[in-house]
C-alpha cells in the first residue's frame, strides 16, 4: 500500500532505495483521538511516530509546553535512543501517525551512517548534512585553498635588476614574483613585484632596467592562509582591489593564488558583480550593479552556497557599492571630513536581501556638516535608487539625530549612557553595531572607543539587554493555540532575541566586533559564554537566516516583486519541510536557553 | 477457533471479487490487518492475490484493477484460505459491508473444511449508525464508504485495493469504537 508521507525528504532521503522500501513495509498506523495521551514521561518509547495528520504536543511534567509537531514531523527519537521519554506527548487534534518499531528504527540507524548521523548530531552538523544534500557540495566556492589552486612561488633577491626580473617572468610564465630582502639581524622580509609594477616603474616612473627590484616592489604583503575557503580569498581580493594573494602556511609563504584562476572556476557571478561595481564610472552604472546583487543572492542560494559565505559576500559587495557611490558624490575635500556608518544588521554584516537602510554620519565639525549636507541628500537619493528602502524609524543620516559632529556624537552617547530609557537603549543598540565604511573612517574610531571606556557598563548593559528577554520564543508552532494562521515572525521570535542578547554582551564587555558570529567567538575566548552555548547560537542564527532567506525568495518569486522581500519576516510554518521545522524547533530552543541565561546574567527576573 | 475470543484485538478484512455477487463472485484478492487499541498493524498485514483464471467482470476490473494477468503470480484459493484462517484465529472480524465478505469467505471455507466461520463479525457501518443515533436520532443515513470516510475524517488509501480499503475501515473501526465506548 502507498505510504502517504513523503519518504524522499530528509531524514528518510538519506536511506537507500531498498532501505526506504524496508521502512515502508515496517510501518504501522496509529490513531489518537483529540486529547489522548501518546507517550508519557519516563516511558520507554516503543518506536518513532511520524505524523501523517494532526498535531501533537510535547509537555513537561509541570504542564509546560515544549513543542508541537505537525505533518511529517517525527517524535520521540530521544525517547527511543535514550533511557526513556523526557516529556509526555498527546494529540492536540485527532491524529494519525505512522509508527516504526524501535528495533526496526535502530536497524536502519545501524545500516546507514548518514541516517544515524542525522539523529545524533548537533544542530550545526545536522544543518550541514541537509545543506550538503540540498546542494551536492559540488560548488567550487566551498572549496579550500590547496595544492590544486596554488601557483608556485618564484623568489628573487631584492637586488635583482628589473631587466632580470622581466626575463624571469617571461621564462617562468609568471605575472608576479616574490622579492626577498635581507634586513638587519639576518632577518628576511618579503615583497611582491608584478608585471604592472615593472611597466609603471619604467614607462612612467624614474627607473630603468638596471634598477634593483626592491625600489619598485611592495613590501606589505596581503596574504591568506592555506586551507581557507576560496570565497574568503575572493573577499580579500575584493576588499583590497588585488588580483593575487600570497598564501601562508605555518608562518611560511608557500604559493600564490590568482584572481583569474578563481574567476575561471567560479560558477556564480559574484565577481562579475564586484567588477561592475569597481569599474562603474557613473551612479547609473552602480544602480545596474545593485540590481544584479539581488539576482546573485538567489543564484548563490540555489547553488547551495553556505549561508555564512553568502552573507559575507553580500556584505562586502553592498559596502563596496555604497563606498563607490559615496566617493562619486562627495569630492575629496568634503569626504575627508565626513564618515559614513552603516548600522543595525548592515553594520553587523548580517543583511542579505535589502531591508531598510540604517545609517548615520559623523562630521569632523560644524563647517564640514554645512558643506556635506546637500551632497548627503543626493547620496540618500542614490541609496533609494539602489533599492534600499527608507528606514521607517528614521535611522538615516538625512535626519539630524543621526548626523552629528564628533563632539555631538560624544555628547549623544553620554546622554544615552546616563539616561538609559528604552528609546535611548534602542538607539544605542543600533549605534554600537555600526561599521564605518566610507569617508574618513578614523572619525568613528574615536567615538566608538568612548562607549567602550564607559564604567557603567553592567547597569546599562542590563537595560540594553531587556528587550531580548521580553518575549518567550515561540516554541508552539502549530495547532490550535495560534491565532496568526501558522505564521511565525522569525525576527521577533528567533533572530532578534539572539542578536540583541549577544549585542548587550558585546557592549558590556566592550567588544570591537560587530558581527554576531564574531562576537560569539570573542565571548567564548573571554570566557563569558561556553563554547557549547556559543556554537549552538551560531548554528541557530545561520539556520534562521537561511530559512528566512529561502522563504523570502520563494514568496518573492510567487509575487514577482523584489521590492519588499527583505521586509517579510513571517515564516509559514506549515509550508516548511518537516526537517526544517525540526531544525527550527531546535534553534528556537537554543534561543530559549540563551534567554534564560541572559535573565540570570542581568538579573532581569523581575521585569 | 471455536473458542470465544477474550483479547482486545480484532481483524479487519476486505475482499476483492471477480464480480459483485455473493453466490458466484470469485475471490481475487484479500487483505486482513490486525487492530489493537490505537494501532493498525500494517507491517504484519496479510495481503494475498489468488491465481484464479476466472473470467473477470469488465465492470469489476475497472474498480479493483486486478486483471487476469495480474493474478498469474498469486496463490491457490486453498492456500489463501489457510493463511487467512491462521492469521485471523478466533478474533472478531470487522469490515465495511462485512456480510458480503463473510458470504464469500464462508463459501471458500466451507468448500475446503465443511464449516462456516464461527467468529464474531462487526459491521463498521452499523457502528456508524449507532454513533449517529447517539448524536442525532433523526439524521438520514448515507452509508457509502466515501461518505463515512469523509464524515469521520478518515483518509482513503489506494481505494479498491484490498489492503487500502481494509486500512481505512480499520481506522473507522478504531475511531467509532472510541466514540461509542
Amino acid at each position: 500500500m502507498t505510504v502517504n508521507i513523503d519518504l524522499r525528504q530528509p531524514p528518510f532521503s538519506f536511506l537507500t532505495e531498498s532501505q526506504r522500501s524496508y521502512l515502508a513495509h515496517q510501518l504501522d498506523m496509529k490513531f489518537y483521538a483529540k486529547g489522548e495521551a501518546i507517550l508519557t514521561a519516563g516511558q520507554h518509547a516503543p518506536g518513532i511516530f511520524i505524523i501523517y495528520k494532526g498535531v501533537v504536543e510535547e509537555q513537561g511534567r509541570d504542564g509546560q509546553v515544549f513543542s508541537q509537531y505537525g505533518i511529517e514531523d517525527i517524535f520521540d527519537v530521544r525517547g527511543v535512543l535514550e533511557s526513556g521519554c523526557k516529556h509526555s506527548y498527546h494529540a492536540v487534534e485527532e491524529t494519525l501517525c505512522y509508527f516504526l518499531e524501535r528495533h526496526d528504527f535502530i536497524e536502519l540507524l545501524n545500516k546507514n551512517a548518514d541516517f544515524s548521523m542525522f539523529f545524533d548530531s548537533d544542530l550545526g552538523s545536522r544543518e550541514l548534512l541537509i545543506e550538503q544534500q540540498d546542494a551536492g557540495l559540488s560548488e567550487f566556492i566551498l572549496a579550500r585553498i590547496d595544492e590544486d589552486t596554488l601557483r608556485p612561488l618564484i623568489i628573487i633577491d631584492a637586488d635583482t635588476t628589473l631587466a632580470v626580473v622581466a626575463e624571469t617572468m617571461k621564462s617562468e610564465k609568471a605575472d608576479a614574483l616574490l622579492v626577498q630582502q635581507q634586513v638587519e639581524h639576518a632577518a628576511t622580509r618579503f615583497g611582491i613585484v608584478t608585471g604592472t609594477d615593472l611597466l609603471q616603474a619604467v614607462l612612467t616612473g624614474p627607473y630603468d632596467k638596471y634598477t634593483p627590484v626592491e625600489k619598485v616592489a611592495t613590501f606589505e604583503l596581503i596574504g591568506i592562509d592555506y586551507g581557507d575557503y576560496l570565497y574568503q580569498a575572493l573577499l580579500v581580493m575584493t576588499q583590497h582591489h588585488l588580483e593575487r594573494l600570497v598564501v601562508r602556511q605555518d608562518q611560511q609563504w608557500v604559493g600564490m593564488i590568482e584572481l583569474k584562476d578563481l574567476l575561471s572556476s567560479f560558477s556564480t557571478h559574484s565577481h562579475i558583480v564586484a567588477m561592475r561595481i569597481d569599474q562603474a564610472n557613473t551612479v547609473d552604472d552602480l544602480v545596474i550593479a545593485a540590481g544584479r546583487l539581488h539576482k546573485l543572492i538567489a543564484n548563490l542560494d540555489r547553488h547551495g552556497v553556505k549561508m555564512i559565505a553568502i552573507t559575507s559576500l553580500i556584505t562586502t559587495l553592498n559596502r563596496r557599492l555604497m563606498q563607490r557611490a559615496f566617493d562619486m558624490i562627495m569630492p575629496l575635500q568634503v569626504r575627508q571630513n565626513v564618515c559614513l556608518l552603516v548600522l543595525g544588521s548592515e553594520g553587523r554584516g548580517e543583511q542579505i536581501l535589502k531591508t531598510d537602510q540604517d545609517n548615520a554620519v559623523i562630521f569632523r565639525d560644524e563647517d564640514s556638516a554645512t558643506q556635506a549636507q546637500p551632497l548627503l541628500n543626493e547620496f540618500h537619493e542614490v541609496l533609494l535608487r539602489f533599492g534600499y528602502p527608507p528606514c521607517p524609524g528614521g535611522v538615516m543620516f538625512i535626519n539630524r539625530p543621526w548626523a552629528k559632529t564628533v563632539a555631538g556624537w560624544h555628547k549623544q552617547i553620554q546622554t544615552w549612557l546616563n539616561n538609559p530609557t528604552p528609546d535611548a537603549m534602542m538607539n544605542l543598540s543600533i549605534f554600537i553595531d555600526g561599521e564605518a565604511i566610507a569617508g574618513e573612517v578614523d572619525l568613528y574610531t574615536d567615538i566608538s572607543s568612548s562607549w567602550r571606556a564607559s564604567h557603567e557598563h553592567s547597569i546599562v548593559a542590563s537595560r540594553l539587554a531587556l528587550p531580548a528577554v521580553k518575549f518567550s520564543p515561540p516554541i508552539t508552532l502549530l495547532g490550535k493555540l495560534k491565532d496568526d494562521h501558522g505564521a511565525l515572525d522569525i525576527k521577533k521570535g528567533g533572530i532578534f532575541p539572539l542578536v540583541h542578547g549577544v549585542r548587550a554582551l558585546a557592549f558590556e564587555f566592550g567588544l570591537h566586533e560587530t558581527n554576531t558570529l564574531d562576537r560569539l567567538d570573542r565571548l567564548v575566548t573571554q570566557r563569558v559564554l561556553t563554547a557549547h552555548m556559543a556554537q549552538g547560537l551560531k548554528d541557530s542564527l545561520v539556520l534562521f537566516l537561511r530559512i528566512r532567506l529561502r522563504h523570502q525568495l520563494l514568496a518573492e518569486s510567487m509575487q514577482d516583486s523584489a521590492n519588499s522581500a527583505g521586509l517579510n519576516q513571517n515564516i509559514q510554518v506549515d509550508e516548511l519541510r518537516s526537517v526544517d521545522r525540526s531544525l527550527l524547533r531546535h534553534g528556537l530552543h537554543r534561543v530559549k536557553k540563551f534567554r534564560q541565561w541572559l535573565i540570570q546574567h542581568y538579573h532581569l527576573e523581575n521585569f | 477457533m471455536e473458542e470465544p475470543y477474550w483479547g482486545d484485538e480484532a481483524v479487519v478484512v476486505d475482499c476483492e471479487t471477480s464480480h459483485f455477487d455473493r453466490n458466484t463472485g470469485e475471490l481475487l484478492s484479500l487483505a486482513t490487518v490486525k487492530v489493537v487499541n490505537h494501532t493498525v498493524q500494517l507491517s504484519s498485514a496479510l495481503e494475498v492475490t489468488l491465481n484464479t483464471d476466472t473470467h473477470t467482470d469488465p465492470q469489476a476490473v475497472r474498480i479493483h484493477g486486478l486483471r487476469r494477468e495480474d493474478r498469474f503470480h498469486g496463490i491457490s484459493s486453498d492456500e489463501a484460505i489457510d493463511k487467512f484462517l491462521n492469521f485471523v484465529g478466533n478474533r472478531p472480524i470487522c469490515g465495511f459491508f462485512i456480510n458480503y465478505d463473510r458470504s464469500i469467505l464462508n463459501r471458500y471455507v466451507h468448500a475446503r473444511y465443511g464449516f462456516h466461520l464461527p467468529n464474531e463479525f462487526i459491521e463498521v457501518s452499523q457502528l456508524y449508525i449507532r454513533y449517529l443515533r447517539k448524536k442525532n436520532p433523526n439524521l438520514q443515513d448515507n452509508l457509502t464508504f466515501e461518505h463515512l470516510a469523509e464524515e469521520l475524517n478518515i483518509p482513503i488509501f489506494d481505494r479498491h485495493t484490498a489492503l487500502g480499503d481494509a486500512t481505512s475501515t480499520a481506522l473507522m473501526y478504531i475511531k467509532l469504537s472510541k466514540k461509542l465506548s
